[in-house]
């Protein structure tokens, strides 16, 4: 089985240097870093150069999930590669985490992206003081944003509905993730909501890491980040199943 | 059964029932009950391990439903399919190595990779170790005449290099079984020629092969049997000799510039089924029986006709023969 994901993980690197596309949100990047960047600057408040570096790159990886991974099955399906895929041996869940897994590690990579576009055009070297409580985090919320991705690529085909709104999905998801104003700041009503979404513990986890005061609670909120995706990931595994169940069974593995 | 089973395929009573919702008819506020259609009902059929197997019917005669349930793509309402002795329903995992699929048409592809890069792909789905799947993609290639575009993106192939390179997806897992919906569908003549030689290797390496065609030269010339399909219900197993028969029995012959009084002694002739006369006085005619072609053949030579040609008919014109003028009809 770990054969078959790294064959598809490598398989996703090959796809997506040949789908310009796929990797739009990473060239995005260093433009949404410059407009906070410049914001943070117009007020004077250097002390959020951090937020406004993290920002542009959680947007990004969420950005890359939504639009890329979320649409795995629905492309394959479109493009007839669906039945074929059904028809192997492989575990359709498998292969489609597998490459999940390799887009979110991609999309990663915008996190280095913003830090040097604060480095190189606005002299801020954002400095990290936990630098393994910051990799730690990441990894926890590139394991938990492939969950969801993979919840969502289900959804995508089971709730033809669900795509209407796959744009603007990504706007409560900011939000409520915290992604550039930390839920704590956000209305008193809406925190609760925040609670369920694994980013706004991630996002509150990597800006404590770019301070230089003691990180409180480490493991409890890396643990509320790792649960919270490993329910996506349960979610997703059950939605595949499902929507390959129905379409096995209505006859329309090969719609389009 | 088990894997040495003799039977590659046994289908027993199967149906396969497609229902559809409707819309609502303008004005009305309650939703159309949903429409069934029974695309395949209660077909049972066997075909024993080593046959080239061809499945031959109309368009929606449910053909393609078949081959995907054997290929656990499609669930059956009812019935039992067994590949290699084991279930298509409960037994998937041992079912899907043994079975290779090609369903015709242009998509399936990643189009933007190359041809290299599906076959690999494919390769690690049929969970072989990269080595191994190289050696074999290079194989497959040079096999199916794609080594010198190898590396080219698919998008750039020709319909013919695509149906080659799905060929070449089919056979990468070294499938016990090989099922072809409508494989040459599209490609030139030349191309086809190559297919059928092709299938002829397969089946001396002692593959299954399950062939659903519209051409019956084809499965006459590619297939040790012959099942006839039509509207979801099995007509009947023959040998491709059968169709041969079916060919040349309903042969046309066409003449031009042949005189009235030659056509009315056509018209007479034991066998001939009818005669048309087109505007530009060019005649068709049909024939029901064996050596009933060679006859008029010679009353036309005879009587001075120089013009002149015989044609076999198409498979639908066979089905209007064999079942009769709803034949074309897509059920």
């Amino acid at each position: 089985m770990i054969r078959l994901a790294l064959a598809m993980a490598r398989f996703q690197i090959a796809a997506m240097r040949r789908s310009p596309h796929d990797l739009m949100a990473l060239v995005n990047a260093p433009l949404f870093t410059v407009i906070f960047l410049a914001i943070v600057r117009y007020t004077g408040r250097d002390d959020l150069t951090g937020y406004a570096v993290l920002a542009p790159a959680m947007i990004t990886v969420f950005a890359m999930a939504l639009l890329a991974s979320g649409e795995i099955i629905a492309n394959d399906r479109t493009d007839g590669r669906l039945e074929l895929l059904v028809a192997s041996p492989s575990p359709v869940a498998v292969v489609v985490l597998s490459r999940i897994a390799m887009i979110t590690l991609v999309s990663l990579v915008s996190v280095a992206e913003c830090w040097l576009v604060a480095r190189v055009l606005f002299g801020k070297a954002v400095a990290v003081p936990h630098p393994w409580l910051f990799v730690g985090t990441l990894a926890a919320i590139g394991l938990a944003m492939a969950g969801t991705a993979s919840a969502m690529a289900g959804l995508f085909v089971l709730t033809r509905s669900a795509r209407t709104f796959q744009n603007s999905l990504s706007y409560p998801f900011y939000i409520l993730g915290g992604v550039l104003v930390p839920p704590a700041l956000l209305p008193e009503w809406l925190r609760p909501l925040t609670q369920v979404v694994f980013l706004s513990w991630g996002t509150d986890l990597l800006r404590d890491s770019l301070s230089e005061a003691p990180v409180q609670r480490v493991l409890p909120r890396i643990a509320a980040v790792i649960v919270l995706g490993g329910t996506g990931f349960l979610l997703g595994a059950w939605l595949i199943h499902r929507v390959l169940l129905k379409v096995r069974n209505d006859g329309t593995v090969s719609h389009a | 059964m088990t894997e040495s089973s003799p039977l590659a395929v046994a289908v027993a009573d199967l149906t396969r029932t497609f229902v559809r919702s409707r819309s609502r008819l303008p004005g009305r506020l309650k939703r159309r009950p949903p429409e069934s259609r029974t695309a395949l009902d209660a077909i049972t059929l066997t075909v024993p391990s080593g046959e080239v197997h061809g499945l031959l019917g109309p368009n929606g005669a449910g053909k393609t439903t078949l081959c995907k349930i054997l290929s656990t793509v499609l669930i059956p309402t009812s019935g039992i399919a067994k590949v290699f002795g084991h279930d298509v329903v409960v037994s998937t995992t041992r079912v899907r190595p043994l079975v290779g699929v090609v369903l015709g048409g242009e998509r399936g592809l990643y189009t933007r990779l190359t041809a290299r890069q599906n076959l690999m792909y494919w390769s690690a789905l049929y969970r072989q170790p990269t080595s191994e799947g190289a050696e074999r993609t290079a194989k497959l290639l040079e096999r199916l005449g794609l080594e010198e575009r190898a590396d080219e993106r698919v998008e750039t192939f020709s319909r013919g290099m695509k149906q080659r390179l799905h060929l070449a997806r089919g056979l990468v897992g070294n499938p016990r079984l090989l099922i072809l919906d409508e494989p040459t569908v599209g490609l030139d003549p030349a191309a086809a020629r190559d297919f059928r030689g092709l299938v002829r290797q397969l089946r001396a390496e002692g593959r299954t092969i399950l062939l659903t065609t519209h051409d019956m030269t084809e499965a006459e010339e590619l297939c040790d049997r012959v099942t006839l399909i039509d509207s979801g219900k099995l007509l009947g197993t023959e040998d491709p000799r059968t169709i041969g028969e079916w060919l040349s029995a309903w042969e046309r012959v066409t003449a031009e510039g042949v005189p009235a009084e030659l056509i009315d002694r056509i018209r007479k002739v034991e066998g001939v089924a009818g005669v048309e006369i087109d505007s530009e006085g060019r005649i068709t005619v049909e024939t029901a029986g064996d050596g009933t072609s060679a006859a008029v053949l010679s009353l036309l030579v005879d009587g001075g006709v120089t013009s002149l040609s015989t044609s076999r008919p198409s498979l639908e014109e066979v089905y209007l023969h064999l079942i009769g003028s709803r034949g074309l009809n897509v059920g």
